[in-house]
């Protein structure tokens, strides 16, 4: 009888525990709230060096406003997941958070949730940034993202074994590519290493195969499969062409299971020293240099090759900062924003972690030159960068985007051909955005 | 002659598997810690390598860069701390209701049984992702901070699971059990507690274990829930926001160690409760 | 005497009434709203995080999600090798209200045809998650019965063993899942390739996670090594209950082991298998963890195809009626347990 008892107390107790600090912390928030009316949150990234400079910027921004607290809340750096966090706190219309870093894919989205910087001051800053992602972040006339840093696609190749096989310059046509990568693996197969393949790229069925497939059709004249004024373009021989190229390098220079890498898979290969040519971000540079890599000052960066007419595409990436509709203090928000995607906090980022500014003078600045000599490649690159078609085609781009990159994964393990596959595009993106 | 043999190609046998399923069961885990222990340059290494070697020099090369990162990672230890308590509540409590419940559905008689024990079944018929939005929705309107959230969600699927467990358990235990104790003068309630749970010990050890473990696992809805609450979170969100320097890399060496230092706790709780997992009943409770 | 028997029911109903009240509050108030949701809003057209106003739709989400077409491929003539070439599908499926795409293609008796659905993810999920299921589950129980059968044997290192047993349900899924992914690598950096080169059977650069056929395989693969564990550890809790006692009786008997099994061990664990089976069984057609972090967009279970229509397309309404679809599918294989052993309530 009184180990029941006992027992009964003991579950009482602990559920009366739990009910309490559930009503009391909610009590605490409330409080917190009319306290913090100058609290500005910042949800952003959580990579290493990303998080530093993150908590840098709020730091001189709160030196420069002393009423003001600025806050990093760290998100997942899984893109879906993050994605995912940011709907929840859209759809409980949450003030928690102010501004929040989103993907270049992402504005057409979440338009809706977010505030038009125009009507905050933005016209001063925008000219100084790259019009087409300053256009990107456009949608139905409202400027919803400030550019933050941005990527592009590249062509990673070996200086040393160009040199070795007679090669002077990177190639410059996906022909001259497929030649070169062909001779070097035959030669480094010859000599021993039955790892090596010729070229590597981002051939999985998710978003990063769109960024890749984007540039090998834009290359080849073949258009960004949903054109600017909302045109369906892929269907049409260029197109084909291009993917039918493509088709053709798994399994002779890329090897079968590229229809299975991400940028991570494709940077591993490339890294230790296991692949000739390889199509990554800017980020794999750095990477590619640090100590005990296997091609550390063995390599270097250029354009993507052209297909058709010397068109050298760039898919364009990057990350921007937006404020949210549900902000209790936007103007404020707003200010801590433009400070943010600043010149001087822009160059601050391309200096110490390599992060490529959104400001295109940044690229000819001296000192950011010295500390990264290779942005010097990346200005051509960027200004002529094609944005895959999220914002013309919002907010069913995820649909879009997913159409597309499963029927050119299709092409690329042989279960489709290439026409079937562009007209199979055009009529599924017709039905989503009709 | 003939059945010694058989005896002893039984034992071989017998050894074979046991080795096989060992290595079957471990091997994985040890290539856990084999990878937690290379740099990053070594894991690019083709073929990779069973004992991490160092990619220039060729020769064996331990590194312990990553457990440095793991321990320093402050998200990471106070996780440990967050996902002992989340995981441990949900258990304890777990066990105490459930086990309740499970002997009202075990040995007592009454409508609606059947009906009950499906319509418990029925929570955990649903995918996590169609609860989670809803369960969110609700949890911001009552204010309900995140380490009560996720001790309650969690409910939803490790309460289930522990009563049918447990239901079984007690149907099983004869009803001669109960009669005798009737007749000794016992309520219900005190048969219950004095000599049919500690019977089902074995039972209780199990469900203890396998719902703590799924406690201590589960991503999804802890990673909603302390989106805010930096503070407040679980181990495996933790490990989610593991990234090495630069954005897209995945610092798998950190990762693969962050794994090792997770799972020894679980497996020493495992080591300290095995023996119980092991309990026969005696012969004398049954018969007597 | 009957009036007692009566109160006794009473009371026990009673009892029985106050010992299950914690657990349904619990679970009602965690599971009320957000489920009741589900069911309502599968009949709407709501998005999510959107301020588009939200429309009943009735059955419109289910009939995008469950519409099923065979149609028959006529032939178009031949190819140099002299195979017949038949119609594209793409041709002939029709378009409105709502295209048609194709699943896959079959013939019978010389006839060729294409079966084609409005939502051919949906369809070749729900395929692939009861491939994934029924083979995960056989093989979890088989083995988990064979290393239970060997754990409760008294031998040497026993209780290391049982450590062992549980690593892989200890790791969580997205590490072991990343684990696995990195083991299988197309490249010789996955140990599975490098083994497998050495056997001979590959040539180490096979690509086991994006060849279409032994895509699932790995997926299960990885699924029963870390779900055994689970099944063996309940299977052994349920050995422990049979009394010891009845083995010597069968000894002197003369039964031998394999009749023992089979005609005493298997009935008694009967229930605890039950048990088991259904949980594991429940889990298996919810998987979302592994097919999510392994698989993203190639390749959907149920539940990963019911989150990416939520996050990713935002499309609320039509990721309920997912998981209403998904709910009855579960229910389906709860009814079948049910009916083969023989009812939750005999006694």
């Amino acid at each position: 009888m009184l180990n029941i008892k006992k027992l009964t107390i003991c579950l009482v107790i602990m559920l009366s525990f739990i009910t309490t600090n559930v009503f009391a912390s909610g009590q605490e928030e409330a409080t917190m709230m009319e306290e913090d009316s100058k609290t500005i949150t910042v949800a952003a990234g959580a990579v290493g060096t990303e998080f530093e400079l993150a908590q840098d910027a709020a730091a001189a921004y709160m030196e420069m406003h002393p009423d003001v607290t600025v806050e990093i809340l760290q998100t997942p750096d899984l893109t879906t997941d993050r994605l995912g966090l940011y709907l929840q706190f859209f759809e409980s219309q949450s003030s928690e958070v102010d501004l929040y870093q989103i993907d270049v894919i992402w504005p057409g989205d979440i338009a809706e949730h977010l505030i038009d910087l125009n009507e905050y001051g933005a016209k001063e800053y925008t000219d100084a940034h790259f019009p087409s992602i300053i256009q990107n972040n456009t949608v139905d006339n409202r400027f919803v993202a400030m550019p933050w840093f941005t990527d592009a696609g590249l062509l990673y190749y070996r200086t040393d074994l160009l040199e070795k096989y007679g090669y002077n310059e990177p190639p410059t046509t996906w022909d001259e590519l497929e030649m070169m990568a062909e001779k070097v693996m035959q030669g480094e197969r010859a000599a021993g290493n039955q790892d090596f393949w010729g070229f590597v790229f981002q051939g999985n069925s998710y978003e990063g195969l769109t960024c890749d497939a984007l540039e090998w059709v834009y290359s080849y004249d073949g258009g960004s499969i949903v054109e600017p004024d909302g045109t369906i373009s892929i269907n049409n021989p260029n197109a084909i062409e291009a993917l039918e190229k493509a088709a053709g390098w798994v399994g002779t220079i890329a090897p079968d299971g590229v229809t299975g890498f991400a940028e991570e898979d494709a940077r591993n290969m490339f890294q230790a020293g296991n692949a000739l040519f390889m199509r990554n971000w800017p980020y794999a540079y750095s990477l590619g240099n640090s100590e005990g890599s296997a091609v550390k000052d063995k390599f270097g960066v250029s354009p993507l090759p052209s297909g058709k007419n010397n068109i050298r595409a760039a898919s364009l990436g990057g990350w921007q900062l937006a404020c949210s509709k549900y902000s209790k203090n936007p103007e404020l928000a707003a200010d801590v924003l433009f400070f943010f995607t600043s010149y001087e906090q822009q160059k601050k980022r391309a200096i110490e972690a390599s992060y490529n500014p959104t400001i295109i003078d940044l690229y000819e600045d001296s000192e950011v030159l010295e500390a990264t000599p290779f942005f010097g490649t990346l200005k051509d690159v960027f200004t002529s960068s094609v944005a895959r078609p999220s914002t013309v085609t919002a907010p069913q781009y995820a649909q879009v985007s997913k159409v597309f990159y499963e029927n050119v994964h299709d092409v690329l393990t042989n279960e489709s051909t290439a026409e079937r596959a562009v007209k199979n595009i055009e009529l599924d993106i017709s039905d989503i955005i009709e | 002659m003939n059945k010694k043999n058989k005896k002893t190609i039984g034992k071989v046998l017998f050894w074979i598997l046991v080795i096989y399923l060992f290595f079957f069961l471990v091997f994985p885990f040890y290539w856990t810690i084999n990878t937690s222990l290379k740099t990053e340059n070594q894991l690019l290494m083709t073929p990779a390598t069973f004992v991490p070697v160092d990619n220039i020099t060729d020769q064996v090369s331990i590194s312990i860069n990553n457990y440095k990162a793991v321990f320093l990672n402050n998200t990471f230890v106070n996780g440990l701390k967050n996902s002992l308590i989340v995981a441990g509540s949900v258990t304890i409590l777990c066990l105490v209701i459930g086990s309740f419940a499970a002997f009202a559905l075990g040995k007592l008689n009454f409508k609606g049984k059947t009906f009950s024990l499906y319509l418990i079944l029925s929570m955990t018929m649903f995918p996590q992702i169609s609860v989670l939005t809803g369960l969110y929705a609700v949890i911001n309107k009552l204010h309900i901070s995140a380490t009560p959230a996720m001790i309650f969600s969690y409910f939803l699927f490790t309460l289930p699971f522990t009563i049918w467990v447990m239901t079984s358990f007690f149907k099983g235990l004869p009803k001669s059990l109960m009669q005798a104790a009737n007749v000794d003068g016992a309520t219900p309630l005190q048969s219950f507690y004095l000599i049919l749970l500690p019977l089902t010990v074995p039972a209780l050890v199990t469900t203890g274990l396998l719902s703590f473990i799924a406690a201590w696992n589960e991503y999804l809805f802890a990673l909603t829930f302390t989106s805010i609450e930096s503070q407040a979170r679980t181990v495996p969100v933790a490990m989610a926001l593991f990234t090495g320097s630069i954005a897209k890399q995945e610092p798998f060496g950190e990762i693969m160690a962050a794994a090792v230092v997770v799972t020894i706790p679980l497996l020493i709780l495992v080591y300290v409760f095995q023996r119980r997992l092991i309990e026969g009943l005696t012969a004398g409770a049954v018969k007597g | 005497m009957k009036n007692t028997h009566h109160a006794l029911k009473k009371s026990e109903q009673k009892l029985a009434f106050l010992l299950l009240l914690p657990s349904f509050i619990v679970l009602f108030t965690i599971a009320f709203y957000p489920l009741g949701s589900v069911f309502t809003k599968s009949f709407t057209n709501e998005r999510f995080a959107s301020s588009k106003k939200t429309e009943f739709v009735g059955l419109e989400n289910y009939q995008k999600l469950l519409s099923l077409k065979i149609m028959e491929l006529d032939p178009i003539g031949m190819d140099e090798q002299g195979s017949i070439i038949y119609e594209d599908p793409i041709d002939i499926l029709p378009r409105k209200p709502n295209r048609y795409k194709e699943v896959s293609q079959f013939s019978i008796f010389n006839k060729h045809f294409v079966f084609s659905a409005t939502d051919p993810d949906f369809i070749q999920s729900i395929g692939d998650t009861l491939l994934f299921t029924i083979l995960s589950v056989s093989l979890e129980t088989i083995f988990g019965m064979i290393i239970a059968l060997i754990m409760v044997k008294n031998f040497p290192g026993r209780g290391g063993m049982r450590v062992a047993m549980l690593v892989p349900w200890a790791i969580p899924t997205a590490v072991s899942s990343k684990m696995w992914e990195w083991m299988f690598s197309s490249t010789r950096v996955g140990v599975v390739n490098v083994v497998s080169q050495w056997f001979g059977i590959t040539n180490g650069q096979f690509p086991w996670l994006t060849n279409a056929d032994t895509q699932i395989w790995a997926m299960i693969a990885i699924d029963v090594w870390k779900t055994t564990p689970f099944m063996a550890l309940l299977i052994m809790a349920g050995l422990q209950t049979i009394p010891k006692g009845i083995y010597e009786a069968a000894k002197i008997d003369g039964c031998n082991g394999w009749q023992n099994f089979w005609k005493m061990t298997l009935p008694m664990v009967k229930d605890t298998i039950t048990v088991a089976l259904v949980f594991r069984t429940l889990d298996a057609l919810r998987v979302f963890d592994l097919f999510q972090i392994v698989f993203a967009q190639k390749r959907y279970s149920m539940a990963s195809y019911s989150y990416y229509q939520l996050i990713d397309n935002k499309l609320m309404g039509y990721s309920s009626a997912t998981s209403v679809i998904i709910f009855f599918i579960i229910l389906l294989f709860i009814i079948i347990y049910t009916k083969m052993s023989g009812g939750v309530n005999n006694e």
